[in-house]
């Protein structure tokens, strides 16, 4: 599989004010720097944490081992990519390892090889009248993806959001590429169609992330 | 992963051609439902022209959520989870540069 640039990516990941020299301060031991370090990237961090866990206590418990090892691994750090690109890695890493050890089947994708009738996607086209073009705001958004079976949902998040590449996907997950390929099309797929079914509940005139809001509450983001 | 260059969509179904998506927005860059390549097969099937532009939505959309939402104790972790961290790395060694 040949790696292309993903130029969105480097978009997203463009260097943040004063976090080189907080990055060289803080490999010398200085802690206000990794203070700073963590007040400018906590937030993607326990939110990157939080959509692949899916757990608030999980999430910050994720979060804190991430910065610790950062803290233990920022010598390491040579800026061959954006610092963000690199931490998220780190956390990445690390979350799935913690998955691995709760055992969880989530990371092997067995369940989104073969998940269960009621979370595969359905073969439903829809037609021109049904369309999400422009419609999709981002709470609604947010709330289809915390409800993406587990493992579509962490495709899902790293290919989508996140702007891992199928191969690095494929490498973490210890999938092939083309099992990458497939579960994040069945993801958006699965996004289409919660998408679609919230829209039908509501009005147009009132379409909004509250039409998920309910489903979200029943079903739960807590594994 | 199939691919669409042998194919002939003259008489490709929409269940056929959706076969080819997840390769098709891979190559394709997001833009499948602009390519001229398919124009004539997307007026011919509207249904699949639309499943087409809600995934691009989709994978549109999905950047947005790379920045965390407005300020708010949702968005971030709580207070508690710095005060760890801080207290944890007064146990620690200072980091030493690896080469």
């Amino acid at each position: 599989m040949q790696t292309k640039p993903n130029p969105g990516f480097f978009k997203r990941n463009a260097p943040i004010a004063g976090e080189a020299e907080a990055i060289e301060r803080a490999k010398n031991g200085d802690p206000d720097a990794f203070a700073k370090l963590y007040a400018l990237h906590k937030r993607r961090v326990y939110t990157l944490c939080l959509r692949m866990l899916g757990n608030v206590s999980e999430a910050e418990d994720m979060t804190q081992e991430a910065f610790l090892h950062l803290f233990r691994k920022l010598g390491s750090f040579r800026g061959e990519s954006a610092f963000s690109t690199w931490l998220h890695r780190l956390t990445v890493n690390l979350v799935l390892m913690h998955l691995r050890k709760k055992g969880l089947q989530l990371v092997s994708l067995e369940e989104t090889i073969n998940p269960s009738e009621e979370d595969a996607p359905k073969r439903d086209f829809g037609s021109r009248d049904t369309m999400l073009s422009g419609s999709v705001d981002r709470v609604t958004l947010e709330r289809a993806v915390a409800l993406l079976p587990p493992g579509y949902r962490m495709v899902f998040v790293l290919h989508d959001v996140e702007g891992f590449e199928h191969n690095e996907i494929a490498t973490m997950l210890e999938c092939s590429t083309g099992n990458s390929k497939s579960q994040l099309h069945k993801a958006r797929l699965k996004l289409r169609e919660l998408l679609r079914e919230s829209q039908a509940l509501q009005p147009a005139s009132v379409q909004s992330a509250d039409s998920l809001a309910e489903p979200a509450a029943q079903k739960g983001i807590t594994r | 992963m199939k691919d669409l260059a042998s194919a002939n969509l003259d008489n490709m179904t929409t269940a056929e051609f959706e076969e080819y998506l997840p390769e098709l927005f891979e190559s394709g860059g997001g833009s499948i439902s602009k390519d001229p390549r398919f124009a004539n097969f997307f007026k011919a099937h509207p249904d699949c022209a639309s499943l087409v532009r809600d995934l691009e939505t989709i994978a549109e959309q999905a950047k947005s959520l790379f920045e965390p939402s407005g300020e708010g104790s949702g968005s971030e972790p709580s207070d508690a989870v710095w005060s760890n961290i801080a207290s944890k790395l007064k146990e620690e060694p200072p980091t030493t540069k690896e080469n």
